[in-house]
């Protein structure tokens, strides 16, 4: 029926969904402060839900569509769309000088359908959260119209059909993200983490712009579908549309420089360069190595914040894009192993820092790069749903941990009032008694994100780290390609051992998020409450200072005054002050929707128990698969001892689990945290290097931030001394020196004027008494036309040859001499000259007539 | 930071003691309908008629109603205005899907002195101006930007023309005539698809920087509207002129104002600036002088008549070899490189910023700049296409190390605002130099767009830097800080600016930058560094973001340090209505750039196709060039027809003889 309405290639459903959300952030925006709370709230709420049941109408028509097709296909399932052109928007030019349209088209299929649901929904949920947490803050319509503005961008990026749309989309939740991170912007650390994570985000759209000019040039197109119909063209065997990386460009190192030339240049794949820009892109968005460090910085935002772009929605736009774009990655194996060898590298490295973070939010936002790092090692092995399937239920788990972070941030800033302090992990503890709804719903996710069995956490983890043991990435044209180039250029094909590597490296990571996470849940709902003793002077100050031996740096810092009032809450230092208390109702619901959802949502893809349980088609695979059909053709080669070793693989996921979280409760619960201390204390030094990030912050300080730097100083002090001083004062140096000399000549004095007049005159008379024969030669026809230059009372004499006879013995007025040489002959004749007084000059002129006769001839030259 | 940032209510916040039971009920059912009308228009995109009719008269109101009541009528009427006009302007202007044939076949009529009226307006009126009392303060300023206005609405006949390869209001009369000594200067005006756009841009621009100018010029307002008006004429003159010596005339008319603006307005070291600005144009314009005279002299000698012709297409028709070519092609190339600028002569750009009144910034950024863009892209191109084809790889090189790169890493550590945002515009212009030497479609409609763009942001930009100027006497980034707070609407206006500026998608600069780069890589006119120029030309992307948003970091973040920051007015009315129809044209442009790109399609089509043709028949460098004597080609059937001398007794039988093809 909705098909009826809008039909599939021109669904403009579409426009509400995005309209919703934009005219939501433009209604806030403008109106906002005069609108007050109550309306703002009612904006931004209504824009987001009109938005999510548009979305899910549209998956209803989504699903009709699909299986229409499906049965029209005789149930094989193909890939449907529906999209929505709104307009025209520009073009460029392709690699054959063709025309490439860039509209604004928007397509929906399975896999943004899914995404689109989730932003809508966990956006909602948030959006619901965020109205109360946000109460008291006085640009309450600014955080709305940023947020709305914020899920317009998403829906943008996940909407768009084509790369540029999609790229509106991924710098406009890049800077949303600016706008939100630094939301405070009174303060200045929040203002420099929104600066931060643009830059690096920015550094990731390099790569995206390059990837998506390389692919204008090779497949000439910018679209999914024209991408998906030329990726072909990506894998070249051809050298010279091959990608030289040395000679830069392709070119030869000639003369000195021939030392440079390599022997054979160095070239990659056009579906290799592609897919390395395209996965810079998904880096700084995803916050994978090595550009991750401003997600930890982004944690200077509000919480709610945190927990919609910061976990849920935006750092999976990189997962996305590698999924949307599968079809181009798998072509390159390469890509397809860096991938994965990044995701599993920053799986790992983001655990052991969180292992002894003590701000909370920091736990949470290291452990959300970590696991974005296991969705790339998901995406990297070729296993697409699975990567997409963990997106998904890390929505669910992640934004509920960070909504949890938030209520007991708020229970504590209540109870504290200072933001620090009220992130503290080592100031909370017990507040299970205090808040038991966002205990019980923190508790759940915990056990979704540590893998607990049967939760959603488990199966997608689970899926990744077989995948990744089984799957074995290569390219589709290799065989192609191989006969092509009779044998000489040999596709890259990643070597046997990664998969085991990978796996393991992802088993040490899980182990480490469920100690990490246990940990977190322990310190903060377990024991005694410890936020008693800040407010007593004394233990104030020996915290300070065990805090400032730490070294602990956190800029995390979640206010809910707002900049402009700068005063500070006179603490009462003698009573203990209230107790921390539950969050009211809007906070409270989507803890629970999405604690259920962490729960449950794992049974969407339970493909663990595909084998023993006999189970046809898991729904998201099912759901999903037509997306993928075209990257899954040949990209993977599925181990033959897949089916035999995936209840191992399972039983060792679950043994990280076990072993992380026993280790947790053993050290925190058992122990009460002593054997943390001595652990600290006798490995001080890795202690010290995981508290402070491994120091990677302050590694790119010195090198590539003060390289920068320098190279900026240097450049304009160049700038300023040098290109200034030589084309201006250095110009205007000489000119100035020469009129200082030129100005000592105009001193006003008569008799020096007089006397270079004299001198003057004296050579203008030297100038007339000589005579001075020269002569203009023109050619016509093979005659040479020697024209005597004129003067008073001269009188010529004229030499055909010059060392022969004068043509007439006495001067005469005969100013003209024609000569007329063979052709590829030279004549020399001369001129002589007499004026009135008698004196006599001569000159030689030789004339050269060129062989061939349509040459031009050469103007006669002076011996 | 949101459009409305800003809105100052004057009543407090709405706090917990205004929210009594009923407060919202009001506002929120005007939401609910609000959401009704806006769902159903949206749902009506699709069907275009509504859009058409309706949103001219909606948008206008729901701006004028939006719009704080702080600001009288005077201010919120004129911004209803321009958000009406530029609706209007993006529904008419909006190019048709699928075009009728019989709106093809229809070819409207076009006004042939049109351009002669555009030319006429501002020059007389600075006659005018001269003929006022110099004490009617109000009467100058009013009359001045009266004139302006009149431009601007002479200006818009043009929008009406469907532009295609050629050029269109072609108007050629003999102003100095010699037969005896075979010499002709013709007033010669027309103007074409990439001409259109800048003479828009011209007469878009300075009116708002002269009202822009109302509040901070004080003193020697007469002169000054007469520089100012003079000013126009001689930009609007110098993009429409297609002779050569005309041109030559208009480009030195527009440099002499300029050099009193900045003179006698500007900042402590004026003097110095504007002699440093004169003195590098001038170098440059006296070479491009000789090479033109030269020109002419070769042409009158390859004539059949002997005539010396300084006409555009006439020129167009010589055929030099490579000694004659490299040295014009210098000469001219100087001259234009010099006033993009391009480094290493791109030193008197921030000195003459720095100095400049901030309309004159605003006009020397948005428009002058452009003028040797444009010429590069009119005369080097279409006048030495095989000197510019062997010299346009290494240019590009230095366009996007010189340009690019170094003028973003040095308006990085720029202390001063104005600065700042001066070397941001020789790393602008290294974008649309690099679009013109690689010489595809995408890229030279990116570097015309470009043009377009970057006299809207920038000039929005140096419009803004006035603003704070204005009160706080500085313009070094360390004497601000924290004016968020105090200046909401302000630093919302500088950060839509500022992100126009870094090539945010959705705002103009992103489809200019975008086509340049993607265009630069498909490029053959470069040789084997397309790929390395393309990459260098992106990574600058990343460097527009560090400076700029330092910039707004320091300027607009943070707490506040210094007192004289905490009791600064924010934007007034005046301010409000100079800076909001450029803020309204970063997003027109950047989310309709087909408006824009359509009309210049087929003129940039032509100019590719033209430098292509000289090029490609020979791959290697030198072999390109003639090698015999200088050859006349056909005139380009793309040009308008040839002058032919009016036969009087002819003329008589059949007026349209007159204007007909001439044969030689």
């Amino acid at each position: 029926m909705l098909l009826s309405l809008f039909p599939q290639n021109d669904f403009s459903l579409i426009a509400v969904i995005l309209g919703m959300p934009l005219l939501g952030a433009f209604i806030n925006g403008v109106w906002g402060k005069r609108l007050g709370k109550d309306a703002v709230r009612l904006m931004a709420l209504s824009a987001i839900a009109i938005s999510f049941v548009a979305a899910l109408l549209t998956v209803s028509a989504l699903y009709g569509a699909a299986t229409a097709t499906e049965a029209a296909h005789g149930g094989h399932a193909e890939h449907v769309k529906l999209s929505w052109l709104a307009w025209e928007w520009m073009h460029t030019t392709g690699g054959r000088e063709t025309n490439v349209p860039i509209d604004l088209k928007f397509s929906v299929d399975t896999l943004s359908a899914t995404m689109m649901l989730v932003i809508t929904g966990v956006g909602f949920l948030i959006h619901l959260y965020a109205s109360s947490y946000m109460e008291k803050d006085k640009a309450y319509w600014r955080f709305f119209c940023y947020l709305n503005l914020f899920i317009f961008s998403m829906l943008l990026l996940i909407l768009g059909d084509n790369l540029p749309v999609l790229f509106v989309g991924w710098e406009g939740v890049g800077l949303c993200s600016y706008l939100l991170i630094g939301f405070w912007y009174g303060k200045t650390p929040n203002a420099s983490a929104g600066k931060k994570a643009f830059i690096a985000n920015r550094i990731g759209d390099f790569g995206l712009i390059c990837a998506m000019f390389l692919l204008v040039h090779y497949t000439g197109a910018l679209d999914w579908a024209g991408i998906e119909n030329g990726a072909g063209s990506l894998v070249t065997t051809a050298k010279n549309t091959r990608i030289h990386l040395w000679p830069i460009g392709g070119g030869e190192f000639v003369g000195r420089l021939a030392f440079l030339q390599p022997h054979h240049p160095v070239t990659i794949s056009a579906a290799t360069a592609v897919g390395l820009a395209l996965l810079l892109g998904c880096t700084g968005k995803s916050a994978q190595l090595p550009l991750y460090v401003w997600l930890p910085d982004a944690m200077a935002g509000p919480t709610p914040v945190s927990a919609l772009i910061h976990a849920a929605t935006m750092v999976t736009a990189g997962i996305y894009l590698v999924c949307r774009m599968s079809f181009v990655f798998v072509l390159s194996p390469f890509v397809m192993v860096l991938i994965a060898c990044i995701g599993a590298a920053t799986a790992l490295f983001a655990a052991t820092i969180a292992l002894v973070q003590n701000d909370i939010k920091k736990v949470l936002a290291y452990s959300t790069v970590s696991q974005l790092g296991f969705m790339f090692m998901g995406v990297g092995v070729g296993a697409f749903t699975a990567g997409f399937f963990h997106v998904l239920t890390h929505a669910f788990f992640k934004a509920c941990l960070f909504l949890g972070a938030g209520s007991v941030i708020h229970a504590m800033h209540a109870r504290v009032h200072d933001d620090e302090k009220s992130q503290d992990m080592r100031f909370m503890g017990g507040l299970r008694k205090h808040m038991p709804y966002t205990f019980w719903t923190f508790t759940f996710a915990t056990l979704a994100i540590i893998g607990f069995p049967l939760t959603s956490g488990f199966f997608s983890k689970d899926e990744i780290l077989f995948r990744a043991w089984v799957n074995h990435p290569v390219s589709p044209y290799a065989e192609r390609v191989s006969t092509l180039s009779k044998g000489h250029l040999h596709l890259y094909e990643p070597p046997t051992w990664i998969g085991p590597t990978l796996y393991f490296v992802g088993l040490a990571a899980a182990t480490l998020t469920a100690f990490y996470m246990c940990r977190l849940l322990f310190l903060t709902f377990f024991g005694e409450f410890r936020g008693w003793t800040i407010g007593r002077p004394s233990a104030l100050l020996g915290l300070a200072q065990s805090k400032h031996a730490g070294g602990h740096d956190a800029h995390g810092a979640d206010a809910h005054d707002d900049d402009d009032d700068d005063h500070h809450h006179q603490e009462d230092l003698s009573t203990p002050g209230y107790a921390p208390h539950e969050s009211p109702w809007q906070m409270t619901v989507p803890l629970m929707i999405l604690a259920a959802l962490s729960l449950f949502a794992g049974f969407l893809n339970p493909s663990v128990f595909k084998e023993t349980l006999h189970l046809e088609n898991l729904p998201l695979d099912k759901w999903l698969d037509p997306v993928f059909d075209e990257a899954a053709k040949g990209s993977v080669k599925v181990a033959d001892n897949a089916h035999h070793i995936e209840l191992y693989l399972t039983l060792g996921a679950f043994a990280a689990f076990a072993v992380g979280s026993y280790l947790a409760y053993w050290m925190y619960i058992q122990k009460k945290g002593e054997p943390a201390k001595q652990l600290a204390e006798s490995a001080g030094a890795l202690y010290r290097g995981a508290l402070n990030k491994w120091y990677v912050d302050e590694i790119y300080e010195a090198t590539i931030i003060n390289g920068t730097d320098a190279l900026a100083d240097t450049a304009a002090s160049f700038d300023q001394t040098v290109v200034d001083g030589i084309i201006a004062r250095l110009t205007s140096l000489i000119v100035a020196a020469l009129g200082t000399i030129l100005r000592t000549v105009q001193n006003g004095v008569v008799h020096v004027y007089a006397a270079v007049m004299v001198v003057g005159i004296a050579a203008l008379g030297f100038f007339f008494v000589v005579p001075h024969p020269d002569a203009i030669v023109t050619e016509k026809n093979g005659d040479y036309v020697l024209e005597a230059a004129p003067g008073y009372g001269y009188g010529y004499r004229w030499f055909p040859d010059a060392t022969g006879k004068p043509l007439n013995e006495i001067f005469n007025g005969e100013t003209k001499l024609t000569l007329h040489p063979q052709a590829g002959k030279t004549i020399t004749a001369k001129l002589e000259v007499v004026n009135a007084f008698g004196l006599t000059r001569a000159k030689e002129f030789t004339v050269e007539r060129p062989a061939d006769p349509d040459k031009n001839m050469k103007l006669g030259q002076n011996p | 930071m949101s459009a409305a940032d800003s809105k100052h209510d004057n009543t407090p916040d709405a706090g917990p003691a205004t929210s009594a039971p009923n407060a919202w009920v009001v506002p929120s059912i005007t939401i609910l309908v609000l959401f009704a009308v806006l769902t159903a228009i949206l749902f009506f995109v699709n069907r275009g008629d509504i859009i058409g009719l309706a949103a001219p008269v909606v948008v206008p109101a729901i701006v004028a109603a939006l719009i704080p009541q702080k600001h009288g009528w005077r201010v919120r009427l004129p911004l209803a205005i321009f958000a009406g006009l530029a609706v209007i302007f993006v529904s008419r202007m909006m190019p048709a899907v699928a075009v009728d044939a019989t709106d093809v076949a229809e070819i409207p009529k076009e006004p042939k002195t049109l351009l002669s009226w555009l030319l006429a307006l501002p020059l007389l009126g600075a006659v005018a101006v001269l003929f006022m009392p110099r004490q009617a303060h109000k009467t100058l300023q009013w009359t001045t930007l009266g004139i302006m206005l009149v431009t601007l609405a002479v200006s818009l006949p043009l929008m009406s023309i469907t532009w295609g390869r050629g050029y269109h209001l072609n108007q050629d009369i003999p102003w100095i005539e010699s037969e005896s000594l075979h010499f002709s200067i013709h007033y010669h005006v027309a103007i074409d698809g990439i001409s259109f756009w800048l003479v828009m841009l011209t007469t878009f621009i300075t009116p708002i920087a002269t009202y822009a100018s109302f509040g901070s010029i004080n003193s020697r307002i007469k002169d000054w509207c007469f520089a100012l008006l003079l000013l126009e004429g001689g930009m609007l003159g110098a993009f429409i002129s297609m002779d050569l010596f005309l041109f030559y005339v208009f480009w030195e008319v527009m440099l002499i104002p300029m050099y009193v603006m900045i003179g006698v307005w500007g900042g402590t070291n004026r003097i110095k600036s504007a002699i440093k600005f004169f003195l590098y144009t001038m170098f440059g314009s006296l070479m491009m002088l000789a090479a033109i005279l030269y020109l002419a002299y070769t042409f009158g000698k390859a004539a059949p008549g002997g005539m010396t012709s300084f006409d555009y297409f006439e020129l167009q028709r010589l055929v030099l070899p490579r000694h004659i070519q490299i040295w014009l092609f210098g000469a001219f190339a100087l001259s234009f490189l010099i006033k993009v600028p391009m480094w290493p002569v791109h030193t008197w750009l921030p000195d003459a910023h720095t100095e400049a009144p901030t309309a004159g910034s605003v006009i020397l950024a948005a428009v002058m700049l452009k003028m040797g863009t444009y010429g590069y892209l009119r005369f080097c191109v279409g006048l030495f296409p095989e000197a510019s084809g062997e010299y346009g790889a290494t240019l590009a090189g230095v366009a996007v190390l010189g340009g690019i790169l170094y003028g973003a890493l040095c308006a990085w550590k720029q202390d001063d605002v104005k600065r700042l945002v001066a070397y941001s515009s020789v790393a602008h212009l290294g974008y649309v130099m690099l679009g013109i030497f690689a010489a595809t479609q995408a890229s030279m409609e990116g570097a015309v767009l470009q043009m377009v763009n970057h006299g809207i942001s920038t000039g929005a930009l140096f419009l803004l830097v006035g603003v704070v100027y204005d009160r706080r006497h500085t313009r070094q980034l360390a004497d601000f800080g924290g004016l968020a707070k105090t200046m909401p609407v302000y630093a919302t206006m500088f950060v839509i600016a500022t992100l126009a500026s870094i090539g945010l998608p959705g705002t103009n600069g992103f489809v200019g930058e975008f086509m340049i780069i993607t265009g630069t890589f498909v490029s053959n006119k470069l040789g084997h560094v397309a790929g390395i120029q393309s990459v260098g030309a992106a990574i600058g992307v990343i460097l527009g973001a560090l400076y700029m948003l330092t910039a707004v970091q320091k300027m607009f973040f943070g707490p506040i340090t210094k007192s004289e920051n905490k009791h600064v007015s924010d934007i007034n009315g005046r301010e409000l209505i100079a800076v909001a129809p450029l803020i309204i044209m970063i997003f027109v442009i950047g989310l309709f750039p087909n408006i824009f790109l359509s009309g210049m399609r087929d003129a940039v089509s032509r100019v590719a196709s033209d430098y292509s043709a000289r090029l490609e028949p020979a791959p290697a460098m030198n072999q390109r060039y003639l090698t015999g004597p200088i050859v006349l080609n056909p005139r380009s059937s793309d040009a308008p027809p040839a002058y032919v001398k009016p036969d009087p007794a002819a003329a008589k039988a059949d007026p349209a003889a007159a204007n007909g093809e001439a044969k030689q």
